[in-house]
């Protein structure tokens, strides 16, 4: 049998095509990153859970023939009867149906860790490394603390346990020198120390004298010195916390559809991976508003609508309420956010509502107003009008800006899935550049 | 895993090589190298032992790396064609596996020796491929690695678009533009059907003219090689070997592509036979000869989702030497309408085994089902074809149509052309203007467009000026022409 030796090098190199290859996956996902922060699987996490994004390995394009019907299919074999199901087929990202029956090759998975893809956004972002722990800390005043014990001080700060201690350790050296030098009892000595008030050299004349000693006292005498005394010294005490919280605030009315709700729900997300890799601690608390706001839960939140009229000052009460009572800003840094559709019937009140949060000292109020061809943008124009906002064009978006640091305000329009990113990208920025 | 004894596997070898004979089987010298899992796989993805590098064969790689790691698809063997004929068996896989490989191994050396797709081959490709990889490898340092793997992106995309080499002699565009000058060539020796070569007709000086300009001077299917010619880019030297390779390649894997299922039909067909005939001489024990069976009801198995060529092909012969033993064909018994005396039509014409061996000869997958496929294989194997529905979060995959004459329609359209849209080149110098013009030849089914519009991307990158595809999209129950344009600005489509 003629068994050959190789007579080619052995040496790998599939694995670092395959590295290549790995890297322009990331390439690619980096393009399509406004397209995969809108997918719903990277949204609707389970909490805790590793989160995995599946991303297709990349296609070798070529001319190929598309489908007569449906989106896809191809050839098979086995036991079957017409209309039955044989399988499914996971969705891809993006668009795009699979092609012919070219067997496989373009539906390599992989994956790419949640966490990998945020610090993917935040380069993109231009704010690299913010994970290798920029922390932002705040810093709350205590009042005073003790801090250490000094021979000198006034006399409020006197510390008298520690005074008579100090007097009690100097009281048995004496005692104990008096032993030494005249030979007497332990009794005898303290007696005659205490008869004589604590003077050494008085009690040493006179047990050398050999004077009896009178009856000694129940109580040891303790005789304070100056040299005894000890006072205290302060200290301004703080607290380092790194807190923040998101209050969401979302009108659930009617007018405001599922996919509205979405695309809502995919900045929430968002948000909060981004302030996890800011703050050690971050909270987010729901507030579901029509013409009532209640704090809700999150599946409540984004999942259940409600009928009846919309008064958005309802909810920004609620949430001034929520500042107050739980998360006060000299703690928390707060970032209270609000999606609509732009609807409110009682505009004035909210602007109104929204001045007094502000004077609470928040992070900064965002507000998004979801578009589409009917909504009305009450809200937008009262905010625009009444609060002193810049108005900026940028990368197709038009965003409103607080003009001074007593107003940090943010309000974006987002009409598609496609204005997310750019939405993200505004609010981040201008968030860095405060911190910054 | 240990390997086989060595020892027992030249025993099987030479015995194989004796039962081929006997039953007819022709075949060049064999070769084996047994390689470990890694290289295997290696060879699967690269398509050849040693080629150059691209990301695509790296993912290839990483996708039969994961499938073997999981257990899926153990890859068997890998022969190519060239003289001697080389095959490469994975290591680790137990006897009796190692001997129904080498038994299908001798039948596909037998294939490429005698199939006429095969016969213009290249038969060194592996030490050209080596070649090509040190040589690309040296581009990479000297040119930087973007810009090479930019040039091998574009020039895979169009490299399943050439002219197959099945004619011994390739005409070159000098002697088409003669052709049709109808400068008439001497005939070679009078021969005696002469006065059925058409006749020499006059061509105006302005056809002169006009050929004279025209390019090419016919449509052409060999969309890289005209690229490679005429690109207003002007290649530099480098960058023509780089596709020049690509474009050797893929003409070296167009007969795979084209015999697929005969291929592996018919090399199934025959390790079946001669394990049987192993197992009867008492070579494989009775044990060995389960653990063969076991695996090769797992080769022929159905699949869900795609056609198994070594079911469906080993299928066709089988039924193809039953008819021709039976005399099961020609009009008598297409005419006969008693279902019984059909049934047991047997004209003990015993043509089976010649006829199988003619046929591996002559055709390739587009005819051989065209011609072969039938009811009683479709019905056997339960064919079908499938669709898949969105279901909004998933597609779900429905079995679509079981219909024998439908489902061998389709079958056999996705063979025509290797499976690949007919595209020719039209104008190179269109609009006088050094824009490319390219035509779909619209056979049924329009193109996918998302493939279309990147693959576009990468035409215009290769020609450097505007370039247009015209195709037709379906409307209104009937088609219309539409227009894709590549350009600086990106890929546009017209209505």
């Amino acid at each position: 049998m003629a068994v050959v030796r190789p007579d080619y090098d052995y040496a790998p190199r599939g694995r670092k095509d395959a590295a290549r290859h790995r890297e322009k996956v990331k390439e690619a996902i980096r393009k399509n990153l406004p397209d995969i922060i809108g997918e719903e699987a990277i949204i609707t996490r389970k909490e805790k859970q590793i989160v995995k994004v599946p991303i297709r390995g990349l296609k070798s394009y070529h001319f190929i023939h598309g489908k007569t019907k449906g989106v896809g299919g191809g050839f098979g074999s086995g036991e079957s009867k017409k209309g039955k199901v044989i399988g499914q087929r996971p969705k891809e990202q993006g668009k795009g149906g699979k092609p012919g029956n070219e067997p496989g090759v373009d539906y390599l998975e992989s994956e790419i860790e949640l966490e990998e893809l945020v610090q993917m956004m935040l380069d993109d972002l231009g704010l690299p490394n913010l994970k290798q722990k920029e922390v932002r800390e705040t810093v709350i005043p205590k009042g005073w603390t003790f801090n250490s014990i000094e021979k000198t001080g006034i006399k409020p700060r006197l510390d008298k346990k520690r005074s008579i201690i100090e007097a009690i350790k100097r009281r048995e050296i004496l005692i104990g020198r008096l032993m030494n030098e005249t030979g007497r009892s332990r009794e005898e000595c303290e007696a005659v120390l205490d008869a004589e008030g604590g003077n050494l050299n008085r009690a040493l004349e006179l047990l050398r004298g050999g004077e009896p000693v009178k009856e000694k006292s129940d109580f040891p005498f303790i005789t304070l010195d100056s040299s005894d005394l000890r006072f205290r010294t302060v200290k301004e005490d703080v607290e380092y916390r790194s807190n923040a919280v998101v209050i969401a605030m979302m009108d659930v009315s009617g007018s405001m559809d599922s996919m509205k709700k979405y695309l809502a729900r995919s900045f929430y997300f968002w948000l909060l991976s981004f302030l996890k890799t800011i703050y050690k601690h971050v909270e987010i608390r729901f507030i579901a508003h029509t013409t009532e706001a209640k704090l809700v839960d999150e599946h409540h939140f984004f999942h259940k609508g409600e009928s009846g009229g919309t008064f958005c000052y309802s909810a920004y009460d609620l949430a001034i309420e929520l500042i107050d009572t739980e998360y006060p800003t000299e703690r928390w840094n707060v970032y209270p956010f609000h999606f609509s559709d732009g609807e409110d019937w009682e505009a004035e009140r909210t602007v109104a509502s929204l001045k007094k949060m502000m004077e609470r000292g928040i992070a900064c109020f965002g507000y998004g107003e979801i578009q589409t061809d009917y909504s009305s943008s009450v809200l937008m124009h009262a905010f625009r009008d009444n609060l002193p906002l810049l108005s900026i064009g940028k990368d197709d978006l038009v965003y409103l800006e607080g003009r001074w640091a007593d107003s940090p305000f943010l309000g974006v329009v987002i009409r598609r899935k496609e204005d997310l990113y750019p939405a993200l990208r505004v609010f981040l920025h201008s968030d860095k550049n405060k911190a910054g | 895993m240990k390997g086989p004894d060595p020892e027992r596997l030249k025993e099987a070898d030479k015995l194989i090589q004796e039962i081929a004979r006997d039953f007819g089987l022709d075949f060049m010298p064999q070769e084996f190298d047994i390689v470990p899992a890694q290289k295997m796989l290696e060879i699967t993805a690269y398509r050849l032992p040693v080629n150059f590098s691209h990301w695509s064969f790296g993912r290839d790689y990483e996708m039969e790396r994961t499938k073997y790691d999981h257990g899926f698809a153990v890859p068997y063997e890998v022969v190519f064609n060239s003289d001697p004929c080389r095959a490469y068996i994975m290591e680790t896989n137990p006897f009796p596996i190692q001997v129904m490989v080498m038994a299908h191994v001798y039948a596909h050396n037998d294939f490429m020796k005698n199939n006429r797709y095969f016969q213009y081959s290249r038969r060194d490709m592996i030490t050209s491929a080596s070649e090509a990889a040190s040589r690309f490898r040296r581009y990479e340092e000297d040119y930087g690695l973007d810009d090479v793997e930019k040039l091998i992106d574009a020039g895979m995309a169009l490299q399943w678009h050439l002219e197959p080499l099945d004619k011994s002699y390739q005409e070159t565009e000098e002697e088409a533009r003669e052709r049709l000058y109808g400068w008439k060539k001497e005939p070679a020796g009078g021969g005696e059907f002469d006065d059925l070569l058409p006749e020499n007709r006059q061509i105006t000086r302005e056809e002169k003219m006009e050929l004279r300009k025209k390019t090419p001077p016919e449509p052409t299917v060999d969309i890289l090689g005209y690229i490679i010619e005429h690109s207003p880019k002007r290649f530099r030297e480098w960058e023509r070997d780089v596709l020049g390779v690509i474009k050797q390649q893929a003409q070296y894997f167009i007969p795979y592509r084209r015999t697929k299922i005969m291929n592996e039909g018919w090399a199934t067909f025959w390790h079946e036979k001669i394990m049987q005939r192993l197992f009867n001489e008492k070579f494989l024990n009775p044990e060995e000869h389960g653990f063969y069976n076991l695996y090769n009801s797992r080769v022929k198995s159905h699949n869900p989702r795609m056609i198994n060529p070594y079911q469906l092909g080993s299928a066709i012969f089988k039924n193809i030497e039953d008819r021709w033993n039976k005399g099961r064909f020609g009009p008598e018994y297409e005419g006969c309408e008693v279902a019984w005396q059909k049934e047991k039509w047997d004209a003990g014409l015993m043509k089976g085994r010649e006829k199988i061996f003619q046929v591996r000869r002559t055709y390739m997958d587009w005819f051989f089902l065209d011609e072969f496929l039938n009811k009683e294989i479709i019905d056997e194997l339960n064919l079908y074809v499938y669709r898949e529905e969105d279901k909004g979060l998933y597609y779900e995959e429905i079995v679509d149509e079981v219909d024998w004459e439908k489902v061998k329609k389709a079958l056999v359209r996705s063979l025509m052309h290797w499976g690949v849209p007919r595209i020719l080149v039209v104008d190179g110098n269109y609009q006088n203007n050094m824009q490319l013009y390219l035509v779909h030849v619209f056979e049924g089914l329009p193109l996918h467009d998302e493939y279309c519009r990147k693959t576009m991307e990468y035409v215009y990158y290769l020609w450097g000026r505007p370039v247009y595809l015209e195709t037709r999209e379906f409307h209104d129950g009937g088609t219309r022409k539409v227009l894709y344009i590549a350009d600086e600005n990106g890929v546009s489509f017209h209505r």
